[in-house]
């Protein structure tokens, strides 16, 4: 039996194991996947507004909880896994799962629900006493307060059963990810949320391989190959993560062709995310000296305040990269511009041509450039 | 046109670098791996040069053109080619052949050279497509070339409070003290295109995750790695993903500075093997492209040093190292009783750091394949030669490397970054090419013992 035999039916084993250790309830049920989508979902507490297909958390109650709730009618024999689907969640968030049955109608049960990376992990309830007879309600609860609205997207109650908890992991192995903000600094490798890492998996399997094959290398008398088995093993394995990597890179080449393919610089930014930023910079810079000045940019975002000053060089400009601070009055000096995008905090009476910053003494200014939600304007 | 404006722009640094390191070399191909060796270090010594001669006429006063900056090099270059060319018209002709693979072997070593010619493929698309998009890369990278590419010379960067003193004569972005390596190449990419174009100008990052590549194919088999194994070793650099990452949306300096502490490295491992005077002039010289990559560049160039100690001085070299190792923490743990400061980072003595979350970054996240698994076996199963001549320069550098990034991420604010999984592994990217190479040569170490102990057993047992 080759190594690479050895390694198939390591792994195999290995998912065999996992199995059979993880798989609640029926091994073969019946039911299938019922899901519930954003529209499906609905705040009962505190408040939420569709966000494309999103349900986003905006506030809490006086109690400071958000619950947003699901209708539902199904038996909890059924259906050992809630699986909701959201991002955005702080991780210290104090997230709940609250469901209610028709076994005891005015009691509200709830489980904490872990948030890994910004989304939430799936519950498994069919060792839960109080999963019993047929769920009439299921709720997320979401502890304030809330700085950035987090975002659900919907909730799916599954049968599990071996087929099904392997699908959802190669669901999670294979899952696309795009680039984001974190690309630079972490790649997942799938899923954000997995519970089977498929890297942990791989190496159990060929350590067992390693093992297996050794053994038999050893009652034959071929041990000397041992290292170089154990080194094609690795390579194998390194190999089938690579090919899943390969393929989301095969994904992203297409999403990057389809936003940018055939465009020139100029409308590559357009089309990016912060294109609408770098038009109004565009439409500054015209009105801009062709020598640099200094440019003040001040926005609520940081992403916003260091994407404007970006486009602007070689315009002499300054933003704060990390907190969210406006210039003090006494720092802009006639000739000097402020390019304001989304920020609160500024008043701008434009028959005195007055500029107060945040409460302050106000100074002379004229707008130059204003959009709404943007402008430019010139220290007189 | 711009195709063509890429290709010179990438072409006129290797050149310089490759004629370079020939003219140090006495013959063209001494052993096996030299071609591949020569192109990918000599690219990143090209590079780092065009940068100093950059820096040269910026100093002079002269504003940056294409042929100011070129005419120069490609003079130098030709120079240093007519050299060669007539050094090696007299010599007798050497052949860089090495392949000595059969049957399987031979098919693994092209199926993934192919898988790595289709990996840069890729890479070099997505680069070419996407405007700049990773954070740093537009607060404090790209900030510094698009100022000096239009203003046709190096402007000072200054922190908020210098800037506002200067009235308008200094710039200002995130991280004004940083090395004006990666965005000077930048504005040299800039400079042959034309035009400012923040996606073309990044085609440097590329060509340095080829030449990573290539060194270290070519470092490994002339450090007697076997071709396939050579070739393991440059699959396993070339689809690390986080390196990847990092070509595809290029900006950051990590891989340069991965690239340039390996190739330093591996050049001083090859000066130790043979002692020629190419290799200790491709070390010195990238040691310090290190420091004018990135901050972190004087540690990483320093780890250098106990290798060179141990292969200097073989008998008590191992022990000088890590002395000089617990001396430097000892200083450290003094220095954080004085909340000492050190490129933005603060010293502390609250050791604190997250290893549940380190052990999900190297372990069950997608950012390194399984190399971190690898590397501890390789390391456990070779534990008796790790030390041996031939391993304890590598082993020690390598250790330096462990001890900085986990005093960076034990003792210092970086401890931070652990927790939500950001500098962490781009800290952990400068060393890991290297690690690729310890693992390569540390299991062909534990191979070459346990084959020679189980190769005699059936003899003796009959």
């Amino acid at each position: 039996m080759s190594a690479l035999a050895w390694f198939a039916a390591a792994f195999v084993a290995c998912v065999a194991v996992y199995l059979v250790a993880s798989v609640p309830g029926a091994w073969f049920p019946s039911a299938t996947t019922q899901s519930y989508g954003a529209r499906a979902l609905a705040a009962v507490a505190g408040a939420g507004t569709l966000d494309g297909d999103a349900i986003a958390i905006t506030a809490v109650d006086a109690s400071g909880t958000a619950v947003i709730r699901a209708n539902t009618d199904f038996r909890s024999a059924d259906y050992p896994i809630v699986a909701w689907t959201g991002f955005g969640f702080a991780e210290d968030a104090d997230v709940r799962f609250l469901w209610r049955t028709d076994y005891a109608p005015s009691k509200i049960n709830s489980v904490p629900v872990s948030v890994v990376a910004g989304r939430l992990a799936p519950i498994v309830l069919a060792k839960n006493a109080d999963w019993v007879g047929r769920i009439t309600g299921i709720a997320l609860a979401v502890r304030g307060p809330i700085a950035e609205p987090p975002h659900i997207v919907g909730v799916e109650v599954k049968p599990g059963g071996a087929k099904g908890q392997i699908a959802d992991r190669f669901r999670e192995w294979f899952a696309y990810e795009p680039w984001s903000g974190s690309s630079i600094n972490t790649v997942t490798g799938g899923a954000e949320v997995q519970e089977l890492p498929l890297p942990t998996l791989l190496v159990i399997a060929l350590v067992i391989a390693a093992a297996g094959w050794g053994a038999l290398a050893w009652r034959k008398h071929r041990l000397a190959a041992l290292p170089a088995a154990i080194a094609a093993l690795f390579v194998v394995a390194w190999a089938l993560l690579d090919a899943q990597w390969a393929a989301n890179l095969a994904h992203q080449l297409a999403d990057t062709r389809a936003r940018y393919g055939g465009k020139d610089w100029r409308e590559r930014h357009l089309a990016a995310e912060d294109g609408p930023l770098f038009a109004f910079v565009e439409k500054a810079r015209a009105k801009l000296p062709a020598t640099p000045v200094r440019v003040f940019v001040v926005a609520d975002a940081a992403y916003f305040r260091g994407r404007g000053a970006y486009h602007l060089y070689p315009h002499n400009v300054l933003f704060d990269p990390f907190r969210d601070t406006l210039p003090k009055a006494s720092s802009l000096k006639p000739g000097d511009y402020l390019l304001v995008y989304h920020r609160r905090g500024l008043q701008y009476n434009a028959e005195e041509k007055k500029l107060r910053i945040e409460g302050g003494d106000p100074i002379s200014a004229e707008a130059v450039l204003v959009e709404p939600g943007a402008a430019l304007l010139k220290v007189l | 046109m711009d195709a063509l404006a890429l290709l010179v722009a990438a072409l006129l640094p290797w050149w310089l670098g490759v004629a370079l390191l020939l003219v140090l070399r006495r013959r063209l191909a001494d052993r096996p791996g030299a071609a591949a060796w020569t192109i990918g270090a000599g690219y990143l010594a090209g590079a780092f040069l065009l940068t100093v001669w950059m820096r040269v006429v910026s100093l002079a006063g002269v504003a940056f053109s294409v042929w100011i900056v070129a005419l120069p090099l490609a003079a130098v270059a030709a120079a240093l080619t007519a050299i060669v060319w007539k050094r090696n018209r007299s010599e007798p002709r050497t052949r860089d052949l090495g392949l000595d693979l059969d049957g399987a072997s031979r098919v693994l070593f092209y199926v993934m050279l192919a898988w790595i010619a289709l990996r840069f493929a890729m890479l070099g698309i997505e680069m070419l497509s996407r405007p700049l998009y990773p954070w740093d890369a537009w607060t404090q990278w790209a900030t510094k070339a698009r100022v000096w590419y239009e203003l046709g010379r190096i402007a000072p960067f200054v922190r908020q409070d210098a800037w506002l003193a200067a009235q308008g004569a200094a710039y200002f972005d995130a991280s004004p003290e940083y090395p004006p390596t990666m965005p000077l190449l930048q504005v040299w990419s800039c400079l042959v295109l034309g035009r400012w174009d923040d996606t073309l100008m990044n085609g440097p990052w590329w060509c340095i995750g080829v030449a990573l590549t290539l060194t270290v194919y070519g470092g490994l088999r002339s450090l007697r790695a076997g071709a396939l194994a050579s070739m393991v070793g440059a699959f396993l650099v070339a689809s690390l993903p986080l390196a990847n990452v990092h070509v595809a949306l290029a900006g950051y300096a990590d891989l340069p500075m991965a690239a340039y502490y390996t190739t330093a490295a591996l050049a001083l491992l090859r000066w130790i093997d043979r002692r020629a005077l190419s290799d200790v002039a491709c070390a010195l010289l990238l040691a310090v492209a290190c420091t004018q990559v990135k901050n972190p560049g004087w540690f990483w160039a320093a780890t250098l040093v106990p290798g060179f100690i141990v292969a200097r001085w073989p008998r008590h070299g191992v022990r000088i190292a890590f002395a000089g190792f617990a001396l430097a923490l000892l200083v450290l743990v003094a220095l954080a009783r004085f909340k000492f400061r050190i490129f933005n980072y603060d010293l502390a003595l609250n050791y604190a750091p997250a290893w549940t979350d380190l052990a999900e970054s190297y372990f069950l996240l997608g950012n390194w394949h399984v190399l971190w698994y690898g590397a501890i076996a390789a390391a456990l199963l070779a534990w008796r030669s790790l030390l041996s001549p031939a391993l304890a320069p590598l082993t020690t550098i390598v250790a330096g490397g462990l001890i900085f990034l986990f005093v960076v991420f034990g003792f210092t604010t970086a401890s931070f970054y652990i927790s939500d999984q950001t500098t962490v592994n781009r800290a952990t990217l400068h060393l890991a090419p290297l690690v690729v190479v310890f693992t390569v040569l540390a299991w062909q170490a534990f191979a070459r013992r346990w084959s020679a102990a189980h190769a005699q057993a059936p003899a003796t047992a009959g």
